[in-house]
């Protein structure tokens, strides 16, 4: 079977769809394109796709991943040319390739990176700021309680984070939700089924460990990697 | 004013999605290069507002002209509905994100009674004055249409004007005179004055209604003589010719009805004589099968649907309903889309199209005999024997279906306990009819629902003379028969009887209803429809103390003479013959359908569908 991995923008418009609906609006725009998107069999057959890893309603990507079978050869530019008329607004590829392998692309997920916008208080300047962020990273262990499958477990999440720093600004900037100062975190955080953190979790942590109120404004996921071979890639082989 | 609805705000309430539109389809404008703004209010969430035929084309038959911007509208959730007023957001429409209140018009869909105080509520939330008389010049204009406008006088002092009937032409013709008068700035009531005598159009400010000493109408009469003495309903003569969307909105989140609805025909011939519906949509008039291919082929590439259903009062009655469905199918399953049948009569079913059905998916089956007993179903018109059901049934068994759904009524005129020993009796029949199929080719897991709901009388019907049963005589048959149908194989689903009285209330409510109603929502009525938010002792302290008795309204049987609020409306079914209708409903007589004979109801004078075929 023919098959291609595909990299996409979801965007402001799109943050407040579950994960199910975002399938539903794909589904609904392969078959508009009429694209030879692959069926499964059966009763209720449903076209073959597989998405990296779900993202949080309210939670903005620029590398957002699917593999998508197809019935019959299509090349990749006509695939994004054709799919990217039917996506509603908000939703975009911006990169795709034939798939030769048969890993499946949710599988294979191990980090994910993040830009955390955080606000708080006028008193909590880049010097704090950066002083909170290495405090908390030098921690022997960051306890926060998270939810895992035998319930909500107090659970170190020191090392799930890759990464944690301060993106450059002096903090200062307008923002409709934010009174105060407004900080972008960047994170490389532990993603996938073999253990995943939640950007909101580690905002969570900073706002234990700070004086100041530390309030989450937004997310943006920036990548996504995957393990192949013992390697961290990512998911797309870049030209 | 733009309205940016904040993160903050959409974070913290259920489902989001419900407030940010921009789906595929959804029509978008430069608000500064119209000339009318429009918005489309439906009064209940989003998931069930979108799943209304009706607002899909008019939406888009609006949208269709340059110079008007229709936009769509739906009841906050309560959650929403706190976030909003705690932030002074006043209610907006879907598209713009703009505040209704700086519309030109602002139109509700009735669809339905209980929806009627979020229509008050979102008057409110909109900023908008409720009542009719205290809105100045610079307010919108405040419509309304749908089903329940037939009875449009609960709704008078809210309502500026009513349009009645099928609204694809009149809607344009109202929007068409509302554009001259914008020109020339003309005031509102000079704007009504243009448009009262478009047929269909009823301005319940031009029209005084008068009671009699024990509580009865005595007129409704309009305050000028050049003003209609009698409103008549819109139909359209040929669907084949109208406007039909070949578009229609995908939403994201899952709606009610999340399919493409092919409208199939309006009307029904059947004249069962509980069903408004099957009065107020007269004539039957359909749509050829070239022209619903058509439609299906263009909806489904407009949309990516995956499901397509039949929609209509009685789709097995269709004319070629076998010719359609499998032109359908072979279209459809190609393209890996599903056809889903609705609720079919049960006389009507074929193991034919059941098979082709079941091709592209198997679920369950839904029958409703309505009473338990021939005579019952005699008296009410339901031309379905006991022999045709379990016929059905049977096959329905043989072809592997095990899930069954049964639809009755209680507190139908003349019943009796037999009548309701009538329907455990027919459930316990269902079952041994599953029973006897051999093993291997029935399906696993009999399962049998029975629902009953409550018999509501409604205008333009045989029963509207007829009373409800009380409160404690429903409850009281509910038990009887939640106890009769104790049964493994069998579900008792029942409706609340205290929803059911308010129902009746509204279904046949003058304009003092109205004000029982604005006290109700004062009180904190909304969402009436949904039982976790309905108030019953709300309502009844709004009744109390505005002096009025509902069971005046629900319980009350009325004389054949008695002037309704309504008579001045004419959906061109005459009361003549609905007077004659309720009494051979008491000889148990059947009238038969239209397609069999015609009984002369008065709707041959719209001039269009079965009545000239």
């Amino acid at each position: 079977m023919n098959s291609i991995r595909a990299k996409f923008i979801r965007s402001e418009e799109v943050k407040y769809i579950s994960h199910l609906n975002l399938m539903k609006a794909f589904e609904r725009a392969f078959r508009r394109s009429r694209i030879p998107i692959a069926y499964t069999e059966g009763f209720n057959p449903h076209p073959k796709m597989v998405f990296a890893l779900p993202l949080s309603v309210g939670v903005t990507s620029e590398a957002e991943y699917g593999d998508f079978g197809l019935s019959e050869k299509l090349s990749v530019d006509e695939f994004i040319r054709r799919l990217n008329e039917q996506l509603p607004e908000g939703l975009t590829i911006i990169d795709a390739q034939e798939k030769d392998t048969k890993d499946n692309i949710m599988a294979s997920i191990r980090m994910a990176s993040y830009s955390i916008n955080v606000c708080c208080s006028r008193a909590m300047g880049i010097n704090q700021m950066n002083a909170l962020l290495s405090e908390l990273m030098s921690r022997p262990a960051i306890m926060v309680k998270k939810q895992t499958k035998r319930g909500i477990k107090d659970t170190d999440i020191k090392p799930m984070i890759h990464k944690l720093e301060l993106q450059a600004g002096d903090g200062v900037s307008e923002h409709y939700q934010c009174k105060g100062n407004i900080y972008t975190i960047k994170s490389l955080l532990d993603a996938g089924s073999k253990g995943n953190l939640k950007p909101e979790l580690v905002v969570e942590a900073l706002n234990k460990a700070s004086e100041e109120e530390i309030k989450l404004v937004g997310i943006h996921r920036t990548e996504l990697f995957i393990e192949k071979e013992k390697q961290i890639l990512r998911p797309l082989i870049k030209n | 004013m733009t309205l940016k609805i904040s993160d903050d705000i959409l974070r913290s309430v259920e489902k989001p999605s419900r407030y940010i539109g921009n789906e595929w389809n959804s029509v978008h404008k430069d608000a500064n290069n119209v000339d009318i703004r429009f918005a489309f209010c439906f009064p209940d969430v989003y998931e069930v507002g979108m799943s209304h035929l009706g607002m899909k084309i008019l939406y888009h038959l609006l949208n269709e002209r340059d110079d008007i911007f229709c936009e769509r509208v739906f009841a906050p959730w309560v959650d929403m509905e706190q976030r909003m007023r705690e932030n002074n957001l006043p209610l907006f429409a879907m598209e713009s994100h703009d505040t209704i209140k700086d519309f030109d018009f602002i139109g509700f869909t009735l669809q339905y009674e209980m929806s009627y105080t979020n229509i008050i509520n979102m008057l409110d939330l909109a900023g908008v004055p409720i009542l009719s008389a205290d809105r100045s010049e610079g307010y919108p204009l405040v419509c309304a249409g749908g089903p329940c406008a037939y009875n449009p006088e609960p709704l008078a002092d809210v309502i500026d004007f009513f349009m009645l009937g099928e609204g694809e032409e009149i809607v344009n013709e109202v929007m068409n005179v509302y554009k001259s008068c914008k020109n020339e700035g003309v005031s509102r009531k000079d704007f009504l004055n243009r448009i009262v005598n478009i047929e269909g159009v009823y301005v319940p400010a031009f029209y005084n209604a008068e009671y009699n000493s024990d509580g009865t109408v005595q007129d409704v009469k309009p305050v000028e003589d050049v003003y209609p003495s009698t409103i008549k309903k819109r139909i359209i003569k040929d669907l084949d010719e109208i406007y039909f969307p070949d578009k229609v909105i995908v939403p994201y989140a899952g709606i009610v009805h999340d399919r493409i609805m092919l409208e199939v025909f309006r009307g029904c011939t059947r004249g069962c004589r509980f069903c408004q519906a099957g009065f107020i949509y007269r004539p039957v008039r359909e749509k050829s099968p070239k022209r619903l291919l058509e439609l299906a082929k263009k909806l489904e590439d407009s949309t990516g649907y995956e499901e397509i259903s039949l929609t209509s009062l009685s789709t097995s009655d269709y004319t070629e309903l076998g010719h359609l469905t499998d032109e359908l199918i072979k279209e459809m399953e190609q393209r890996k889309v599903n056809l889903a049948l609705p609720s079919l009569r049960v006389d009507s079913f074929s193991l034919n199209l059941m098979e082709k059905a079941q091709k592209v998916r198997k679920s369950g089956l839904t029958f409703a005999p309505e009473a338990g007993t021939q005579r019952l179903r005699n008296v009410i018109n339901k031309g379905v024997t006991e022999d045709n059901l379990l016929n059905s049934v049977e096959l329905a068994f043989n072809g592997g279906w095990s899930s069954v759904k049964l639809y009755f009524m209680i507190g139908l005129p003349t019943e009796t306990y037999e009548d309701l020993d009538g329907i455990a009796e027919l459930a316990k029949k269902v079952v041994n009819k599953y029973m006897g199929v051999p093993k291997e080719k029935r399906g696993k897991g009999l399962k049998i629902t029975i629902s009953t709901s409550s018999f509501v009388p409604k205008p333009f019907t045989p029963f509207q003379w007829e009373p409800q049963d009380s409160i404690e005589q429903l409850k009281k048959k509910q038990a009887y028969l939640k106890e009769k149908l104790k049964n493994r194989f069998i579900t008792y689903n029942w409706h609340e009887p205290e929803l059911s009285l308010l129902e009746a209330v509204f279904a046949r409510g003058d304009r003092i209803i109205g004000k029982v109603l604005i006290k109700a929502w004062e009180k904190g009525c909304k969402f009436d429809s949904w039982a976790e938010h309905f108030k019953y002792e709300k309502w009844m302290e709004a009744f109390e103390e505005c002096g009025v008795d509902p069971y005046f309204y629900a319980n009350r049987k009325r004389k054949h003479d008695e002037r309704f609020p309504w008579d001045h409306i004419s959906v061109g079914v005459t009361k003549k013959f609905l007077v004659a209708e309720n009494e051979r409903a008491y000889r148990q007589e059947a009238t038969p359908n239209c397609r069999v004979d015609c009984s002369h109801c008065g709707v041959a004078g719209f001039g269009g569908g079965i009545c000239i075929e």
